[in-house]
């Protein structure tokens, strides 16, 4: 337990006595749903969200504006600006930012994948929303220069904690930014 | 002595009056030698007097970490926590004209990320807790100023800046980031170049992704290098003149920045926005001049990370200038300049720390750093035993006795 996000060794032997204290029959159903979800979640074929189908809902949901698009380091990402209700476009999924210390270079993200969107579907604006940490901005520096020629590229960074990461930005702060969002140079 | 750990004594005695920054009360536990213990400073002066490894110099060493969150004696946080434990933490309470009450504390632990907390409350960044407390300190690992490598003097500097202006740590440490990210993507690159790689799309690929760490480093670069040159030029004036004062004015102090690679260092001078551009595309094309050297070495030749201070007395480099006692004299230089200047800058009188330094100074270098305190600046000092120093620092101090990890109130 202990390897999961987030939990310390005294979290871990909190969730282990609970465990053990249920019935085996309720035990046996969290580890069956778990692997299940594990199997059935896969990835968005056009934006690169987890999801369970083929297609993510917010890809397939007719209201949202298929003209803009905003590119996240991660679906954490996602659903934290989903959460602000501000946003009303489509997402980008990257799969992580550029750093080359992990070994992660732009091939290993979706970097293709988006350039080709982008051309296909006739982009308006791609809005980078990737945390201002030095990968980040090398990200978005990257993007920003390989989307120029097809699009206009605007950056939320307004007011983010400097060196943060989105998912520690609270809900008021992210849609304050992406309505601050400006051009890149 | 009180066996708890509190050393009773009488609250607001002589001389606290005035003083605008004070450190009233350190709390210590499981910090190096100490278990529990609480240390309350109640004069201008303390003198910490006790043998070499009873904890002294670690009383110094947590006042430090709370001004700087840095230590001069080790980078690594396992040093500074009692054997057996897990965690450590050193709680200050500093009162200050400017903000009044003040609790710092930092939270140490084994094989984890420390934590600061101000008034009880956890800061999101450490860095956040940067500026509460100022402090200066002076040991006799300062010599290294003058002989050691530029590393030395690099340290010294950001560490200055690091007070002046906190928001430096973070533009240090993104600098210190795309330096290693930018040295990750060179040794790639040098060990594809070994395995023959020279497909033209992938050294293409490398190039592009080199460019925007170049881009990178650059604007992070100027952004250390003028914050470094802006306060050298801050600290070299004071420093001259302590220089001649001690010295008797006979010999001529002169400090500069000296930037690496092919960076004019008139470029540096001057705050208006434009510089800024330019000294990153000094960079830039500094950066392309050496990029076969790059290529073969694989690592990062151009930047902040290699520059230097030069101190030159009568124009002759300090490292070759000159006995023991006037590298002493340059160091103490050094150590009042950083003092004062940190006094004008923030508008109240930081913490002195001298640790071990006082037996080394002679008379007149003791005079001189006395008649610069002045009871402005508290002062904590270690030492192996009172007699090694002029008696005036005797003059309302407290002294208190350090043996084994115990702080006993003498006198
Ligand atoms: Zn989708």
């Amino acid at each position: 337990m202990q390897r999961l996000p987030g939990i310390g060794p005294k979290s871990a032997q909190r969730l282990a006595l609970h465990l053990l204290k249920r019935p085996d029959a309720e035990v046996e159903a969290l580890a069956k749903a778990l692997l299940e979800a594990k199997q059935q979640v896969g990835t968005c074929q056009v934006c690169f969200h987890l999801s369970a189908e083929p297609v993510c809902e917010i890809c397939r949901n007719p209201n949202r504006d298929r003209l803009t698009i905003c590119v996240v380091a991660d679906s954490r990402d996602v659903i934290a600006l989903e959460k602000t209700r501000e946003y009303r476009g489509r997402y980008h999924v990257l799969g992580g930012t550029i750093s080359p210390m992990d070994g992660i270079g732009p091939d290993m993200l979706t970097v293709q994948p988006l350039i080709q969107r982008v051309q296909r579907e006739g982009t308006r604006e791609v809005i980078l929303a990737i945390g201002p940490s030095v990968e980040g901005e090398t990200t978005a520096l990257y993007l920003s220069q390989l989307l120029k020629p097809f699009t206009r590229v605007t950056r939320i960074a307004f007011g983010l904690p400097v060196g943060g990461d989105l998912e520690y930005a609270d809900e008021v702060t992210l849609a304050r930014a992406l309505e601050g969002r400006r051009e890149m140079a | 002595m009180v066996s708890g750990g509190l050393i009773a004594g009488p609250i607001a005695v002589l001389g606290l009056v005035g003083l605008v920054m004070y450190l009233r009360r350190l709390h210590l536990r499981q910090f190096r030698n100490y278990g529990d213990r609480v240390i309350a400073f109640d004069a201008p002066k303390t003198i910490l007097v006790g043998d070499n490894a009873q904890g002294k110099s670690n009383v110094l060493e947590a006042v430090e970490l709370l001004a700087t969150l840095q230590s001069h004696r080790t980078s690594r946080d396992g040093d500074l926590i009692q054997e057996g434990a897990a965690i450590a933490t050193v709680q200050g309470q500093i009162e200050r004209q400017s903000s009044g009450s003040m609790d710092l504390e930092l939270i140490l632990r084994r094989g984890g990320r420390r934590t600061v907390a101000l008034n009880g409350q956890g800061l999101r960044r450490q860095a956040d807790g940067l500026g509460t407390l100022n402090a200066v300190l002076f040991s006799c690992l300062d010599l290294e100023l003058v002989r050691g490598g530029p590393e030395r003097r690099r340290a010294w500097l950001d560490g200055l800046l690091l007070q002046l202006e906190p928001l430096y740590s973070h533009i240090l440490g993104q600098y210190n980031r795309v330096l290693r990210q930018r040295n990750a993507l060179l040794r790639q690159q040098v060990r594809g170049d070994r395995r023959g790689v020279t497909e033209p799309e992938s050294t293409d690929d490398h190039a592009a992704e080199l460019a925007l760490w170049d881009a990178q480093l650059a604007i992070a670069a100027a952004r250390v290098v003028r914050r470094r040159a802006r306060a050298l030029a801050l600290l070299a004036p004071r420093a001259a003149a302590w220089h001649r004062d001690i010295g008797g004015g006979t010999e001529t102090l002169d400090i500069t920045y000296v930037p690496n690679g092919a960076i004019a260092p008139d470029l540096l001078e001057g705050n208006e926005g434009d510089r800024a551009i330019a000294v990153q595309q000094a960079y830039l094309s500094a950066i392309r001049e050496k990029a076969t050297a790059e290529r073969h070495q694989g690592t990062s030749l151009v930047g902040p990370h290699r520059d230097d201070i030069d101190l030159r007395v009568n124009g002759v480099p300090a490292r070759q200038f000159g006995s023991q006692g006037q590298q002493r004299t340059l160091v103490l230089a050094l150590k009042l300049a950083e003092l004062t200047t940190l006094e004008e800058l923030l508008g109240e009188p930081p913490l002195l720390l001298l640790d071990d330094v006082l037996a080394e100074l002679d008379l007149k270098r003791q005079d001189r750093l006395l008649g610069a305190i002045a009871e402005r600046f508290q002062t904590l000092v270690t030492a192996t035993h009172l007699g090694a120093f002029d008696g005036r620092w005797l003059d309302g101090a407290r002294i208190l006795t350090v043996r084994r990890g115990q702080i006993d109130a003498t006198g």
